[in-house]
């Protein structure tokens, strides 16, 4: 009897033994489920925190990017005005009307964002223009008329070798705001919608502005011969469908005009 | 016995394992499946210790990020060394760049759950 007795006991050590092994495994198990998990969480913490801190730092050299390109951009299309007989706020009164434009053309919101930083760009090939004729008073012989003319070609050929989307606009910009509607336009004499359509809305954008202003060399025009102008030329230098989102439109564009008129 | 060699991959670390008693991984660790992935190495592992060891054994560990399943595969790794440790001369090297400092924590954390091990933090 004793020793059935002590084999049931040592039985029930050897189970206890095992349980104690067991659960001693078990909370060493535990406990390191548990660190694990404090380590994880602190590694995910400061991670979190140093993809914030970088993501920051992304969108900061983003925005940093957008306003050095448009001030490039911007100080570029002064260079061109500064060069030309435009004066004042020309350049800025373009790029909005050229906004207008786009957007009542049906273009996506970006692309017409696009066009107003690009659209100022249309006279820098003006920059290789000669002093002597660039600065000539009165009007221009058929020689200078010829250099002048040139601005285009010029323009397009300082940006079109970028890759940046904005200035490849700008080329196209410079390239074709000449070009008219009936194919009498420079330097290509494209015609139609062969026209890229920002050149066609910097074509009637920049015509506009010009004529409404008082240069040294003429007054301004009242807006009863811009607006019989408009109306000849819908169809022949400029695109028609342009002229009549133009005059639909008109209150826009004169807004546009007198908040940001020359002092 | 085969030696072992894994390439590394976008989530997982390279893995070589050579009878001569080198051992090495080095890169990422954040598998789909942690344990089905480092299932070969722990195998490998229980037969190279199953009495065909090298004289000494040299781990060599360049975690530069690892998830919160390869941190509890690590341990289970560190644990079958620990076991084979009375019986074979193996040193580790926890391998981490001046930068990374999470990678030097672990390495440090690692140090203070396995006292029996020979962990050696080496700065890159």
């Amino acid at each position: 009897m004793d020793v059935h007795e002590n084999k049931l006991i040592a039985e029930i050590e050897k189970l206890k033994a095992d349980f104690v092994n067991t659960t001693e495994k078990l909370i060493k198990d535990v406990k390191r489920q548990d660190k694990i998990m404090i380590r994880s969480d602190k590694r995910q913490q400061q991670e979190y925190d140093e993809l914030e801190r970088k993501f920051a730092e992304v969108e900061a050299l983003q925005r940093e990017i957008e306003e050095t390109q448009r001030e490039v951009v911007f100080t570029m299309g002064s260079i061109g005005e500064s060069r030309s007989k435009e004066t004042g706020n020309h350049v800025k009164r373009v790029a909005e009307y050229t906004y207008l434009l786009a957007k009542y053309s049906g273009l996506p919101e970006k692309e017409c964002e696009m066009l107003k930083q690009a659209s100022p760009m249309h006279d820098i090939g003006k920059v290789a223009i000669p002093d002597s004729v660039l600065n000539k008073p009165g009007r221009f012989d058929e020689a200078e008329r010829k250099i002048m003319d040139t601005h285009a070609q010029l323009g397009f050929d300082m940006l079109q070798a970028s890759s940046r989307p904005l200035l490849k606009m700008a080329a196209t910009v410079a390239y074709e705001h000449h070009e008219k509607w009936n194919g009498k336009g420079y330097p290509n004499k494209l015609a139609g919608e062969e026209i890229h359509i920002y050149g066609r809305i910097t074509a009637l954008a920049d015509v506009f502005d010009a004529l409404g202003s008082s240069r040294v060399y003429k007054p301004a025009w009242d807006d009863e011969r811009i607006f019989k102008m408009f109306k000849e030329e819908r169809g022949e230098h400029f695109d028609p469908n342009l002229i009549d989102i133009f005059f639909d439109n008109l209150d826009e564009f004169l807004v546009i005009r007198d908040t940001m008129k020359d002092v | 016995m085969q030696n072992i060699k894994i390439e590394a991959t976008k989530y997982t670390p390279e893995i070589s394992l050579d009878t001569n008693g080198t051992i090495a991984l080095v890169g990422k660790s954040y598998p789909e499946n942690t344990f089905e992935f480092y299932a070969p190495m722990m195998e490998w592992l229980e037969e190279y210790f199953n009495g065909n060891a090298a004289e000494k054994t040299v781990v060599n560990m360049e975690i530069i990020y690892f998830n919160s399943s390869s941190s509890k595969l690590f341990f289970d790794f560190f644990d079958l060394l620990d076991e084979n440790a009375s019986d074979n001369a193996i040193e580790i090297n926890w391998i981490y760049d001046e930068e990374n400092e999470s990678a030097e924590e672990a390495g440090e954390d690692f140090i203070e759950d396995f006292e029996g091990l020979k962990i050696k933090l080496v700065q890159k």
